[in-house]
């Protein structure tokens, strides 16, 4: 599982990177990979990494490896925090595995699922892909967050992934439940939303986890 | 409320109302009954249970208004009271109040009738609002779906409220019936055998609540189940917890809005437009918009401001205080005392400076009536227009600071009316945290129409500088309270969800009668309030009690405040009403008593100062008597403190406004 491996080394340079560190010694000390010196080799002689020294540097053909997994390594985080609530301390293990068989496609489907995230639980900066910068003026991702839903269009809900049970089931008295067609009628200074002939506002933190498609 | 039914005779059929929050439910109290209870166009008005009687054709019917439910699973106080009123009356008929726009939530509560295996039928109220065939199922279809009697009305024109009490007659329990899958029904069958053979609402319903989680069942349950019982009972629960592995009420509720679904002939994939096409619909929107909403804000405030403050506190005042009472009413009492009963006493008694006439009366009819009269129109007209629960809107980011969200913002408005009657509305608040962050602040933050209304006039003389800087420290003082409160006070906040009523012309009669019902709540309550609080200055003047009280509290009122000794009078009887005090303070200013940094110093003091004798019987009431104390304890120094900052500062500095 060299690829892996070597992903995996990538991935711990960009991070150190964004400690302000390069040192070799540094990276073998924080490694968990089995044989880093050989891994390190490889990459160098792919044209991933120059070394000078102790100082391990990516080319930019390595840094745009490093990019997209780091990408997705963040983005799984964001999934499973926010949907799944796991806690930020255990989510890092299972993300792992996430980064290396989520395809390109299917990352930018988290993106724009997750609303395109800036940031992992962690609170590092996750690196920009296509889709955020497209979403505005092309492709509208299937699903989208009911915040991130345009003014008075007509959506139909998918799915709720409340903070609280109390939160569900007030808002299914007022018929906010999956498959109801509703519309975000406007977002500030507070959402409100429209069902039927009833008008609702409700916070913000509310129509994030409303999630929904084009009715 | 009332009792008062002793004559009625025990075989009264009893009605309870029910229904979804701003349905009309009290519109038809009142079609029904003849009685007026309060009216608005807003979710929430009717916070307790009021009971009322109607005739028909020889028969007498108690009718009960209960506050408006969302589901009869309660997740908040009055939704409680709701429920356990269904409870309670378990002989009673039930009519079920519908809003003809919002037909699926209404039809919610409707099966949960059915459940209970209540008798009752149904009034689809608002029948003129229905804006789209599509959201309104055919009401024949849904006769004989539902198996009971539906009548379609507009309860403020009566229209269809007439034949209400003679279908009662033809009540039954619904035949609706909902099957939430296999394992539900089979966790509902066990939970119904653990049930006592006498139940006052049918065992379905019950066993779905406590499925559901519900707690507020708690006190039945204690009282009718055995312990054995309910620790089975709580087995049931969690097993079937465990194997849906999915909210239940949650599940419950999808099922039976998919059950209501089926009752609408079209699936309604085109939604009526959104409503922003007509004039009133349009405002509605513009005054919830984040760039328009703030001058609306500031346009409503100015008109209130100009209503209530210088038509009422000063034009009205000046005609009721200055010539009808000065003028004609004092100098005719004083002559016909002289001529028919020369008895110094008396005289003092009745005009002295402490008189029933000259400042009792004088106080509670002359300068309280017209400004609290002004106020209950304006008020009024707010309330039925729809706008107050707009304001929610414009301000739940910034109650958020205060560990509230905008659904509190109504009750703060209403203080503006009367804290007292306020206090009660925190019921609509969802947690107790919240309700006691909102008494707090109400109690000391929120000036009653009253009060407020005095203040005006006494701001509006000494200019609009002050006007600005009293404003904006109550403010401050407001939420630098709510902010720390926010923190110290444990508990959590709760979501805000909440529904905005449409945006509705005010119709004349009801605000005539509801203004009308306000004065005279405010005749009855106040005016003797005001005659006892003339009585205890009249004694202590003559027992020299004033004089001791001013020297005790001189250290405070004289030295920290710079007041003059008087005063004390005003934040003495303060303590039986706010507005009296500052009625005291108002006509100490039109004597030129005061210089105008006293008025301001003294204004700050009285408008932070102890609630009234009434509000703290409720906060009592509402939240016990540690919580009582520990806000008296409070607010009592730090009214002071911070009467004695302002008056530092601006000597410090030398403003003298």
């Amino acid at each position: 599982m060299t690829i892996y491996g070597q992903d995996e080394i990538l991935e711990l340079l960009w991070t150190l990177r964004e400690l302000g560190k390069s040192g070799r010694s540094e990276l073998l000390r924080e490694t968990q990979e089995e044989s880093p010196e050989s891994l390190i080799e490889e990459l160098r002689s792919s044209g991933h990494l120059e070394i000078a020294g102790d100082d391990i540097r990516m080319t930019p053909l390595g840094d745009e490896r490093a990019r997209v997994i780091v990408r997705r390594h963040r983005l799984a985080e964001v999934l499973l925090h926010t949907l799944f609530e796991i806690e930020p301390q255990q989510i890092d293990s299972n993300a792992c595995k996430f980064e290396h068989i989520l395809s390109e496609e299917v990352t930018e489907s988290v993106c724009a699922f997750m609303g395109h995230p800036p940031v992992c639980p962690h609170g590092k900066p996750i690196p920009r892909g296509e889709c955020c910068d497209r979403i505005k003026t092309e492709v509208r991702p299937l699903v989208t967050r009911l915040s991130d839903a345009s003014l008075s269009v007509p959506v139909r809900i998918v799915f709720i992934t409340p903070k609280s049970v109390k939160r569900l089931e007030k808002l299914s008295s007022f018929g906010i439940v999956p498959g109801s067609i509703i519309r975000l009628m406007q977002k500030n200074p507070s959402h409100v939303i429209q069902i039927g002939q009833t008008t609702v506002a409700v916070d913000k933190e509310i129509t994030d986890e409303i999630y929904v498609k084009r009715a | 409320m009332t009792s008062a039914f002793s004559g009625v005779g025990k075989q009264a059929a009893r009605v309870v109302l029910v229904g979804n929050p701003n349905v009309g439910k009290s519109v038809i109290f009142g079609a029904l009954t003849g009685r007026y209870v309060n009216v608005s166009n807003y979710p929430g008005t009717t916070v307790e249970v009021t009971r009322g009687e109607a005739r028909d054709r020889g028969s007498t019917y108690e009718i009960i208004d209960t506050p408006g439910a969302y589901s009869l699973i309660p997740m908040s106080e009055d939704e409680r009271v709701t429920r356990d009123i269904l409870m309670l009356e378990s002989e009673a008929y039930v009519l079920q109040v519908c809003d003809a726009r919002n037909m699926r939530r209404s039809l919610m509560i409707t099966v949960q009738l059915a459940e209970m295996e209540v008798p009752f039928v149904m009034a689809v109220n608002m029948m003129d609002e229905v804006r789209s065939k599509k959201s309104m199922p055919n009401l024949d279809i849904l006769e004989e779906k539902l198996g009971v009697r539906v009548i379609p009305t507009v309860a403020v024109r009566k229209q269809g409220t007439d034949r209400l009490l003679s279908l009662l007659e033809q009540a039954a329990p619904s035949i609706a019936s909902i099957s939430y899958g296999v394992r539900i029904e089979e966790a509902i069958e066990r939970m119904k055998e653990l049930l006592p053979d006498k139940t006052p609402i049918g065992k379905r319903a019950l066993a779905l609540m406590l499925l559901c989680g519900d707690d507020s069942l708690t006190p039945w349950l204690a009282g009718n189940v055995p312990a054995h019982q309910i620790r089975e009972m709580n087995a049931q629960r969690s097993r079937l917890v465990e194997t849906t592995g999915e909210d239940i009420l949650y599940r419950v509720n999808q099922a039976r809005l998919m059950w209501i679904d089926q009752l609408f002939e079209t699936e309604d994939a085109e939604e009526p437009k959104p409503e922003k096409a007509d004039l009133a619909a349009r405002f509605g929107w513009l005054s919830m918009d984040p760039v328009y909403g703030i001058p609306i804000l500031a346009v409503v405030l100015f008109i209130a401001y100009l209503f209530v403050g210088v038509f009422g506190a000063g034009v009205l005042v000046d005609l009721f205080k200055n010539i009808f009472f000065d003028g004609y009413v004092v100098p005719a009492a004083t002559w016909v005392i002289d001529r028919v009963f020369p008895w110094p006493f008396l005289k003092d008694f009745l005009v002295g400076p402490y008189g029933m006439i000259s400042m009792g009366f004088s106080y509670a009819i002359a300068i309280v009536l017209p400004i609290v009269g002004t106020f209950f129109l304006g008020f009024g007209t707010l309330e039925d227009s729809g706008y107050l629960p707009r304001l929610s809107v414009m301000v739940d980011r910034v109650f958020r600071k205060i560990g509230c969200n905008g659904k509190a913002v109504l009750p703060m408005i209403l203080g503006f009316g009367c804290v007292t009657m306020a206090t009660l509305t925190t019921r609509i608040l969802e947690t107790k945290r919240e309700r006691i962050i909102v008494t707090l602040l109400l109690a000391l933050g929120i000036p009653c129409s009253a009060q407020l209304g005095v203040i005006m006039g006494m701001l509006a003389d000494i200019g609009i500088k002050a006007s600005v800087v009293w404003f904006l420290l109550l403010l401050g003082v407001f939420f630098l309270v709510g902010y720390l409160a926010g923190k110290v006070i444990p508990g959590e906040s709760s979501d805000f969800i909440m529904e905005v009523p449409p945006i509705r012309l005010p119709r004349p009669g009801n605000l005539l009668v509801k203004t009308m019902a306000r004065i005279e709540w405010y005749m009855r309550e106040a005016v003797p309030l005001f005659l006892l609080g003339t009585l205890i200055l009249f004694v202590a003047d003559r027992l020299e009690i004033l004089l001791w009280v001013q020297r005790v509290s001189e250290p405070v009122v004289v030295k920290l405040l710079d007041l003059p000794p008087k005063t004390s009078e005003a934040f003495m009887i303060g303590f039986l009403r706010r507005d009296y005090g500052a009625a005291g303070l108002f006509a100490m200013a039109r004597e030129g008593m005061l210089t105008n940094l006293q008025v301001m110093v003294s204004l700050v003091t009285i408008t932070l100062f102890i609630p009234c004798l009434a509000n703290l019987l409720v906060i009592y009431k509402e939240h016990g008597g540690r919580v009582t104390a520990c806000m008296v304890l409070f607010i009592f120094p730090f009214a002071i403190l911070v009467g004695a900052v302002v008056n530092f500062v601006a000597r410090l500095f030398g403003v003298t406004f």
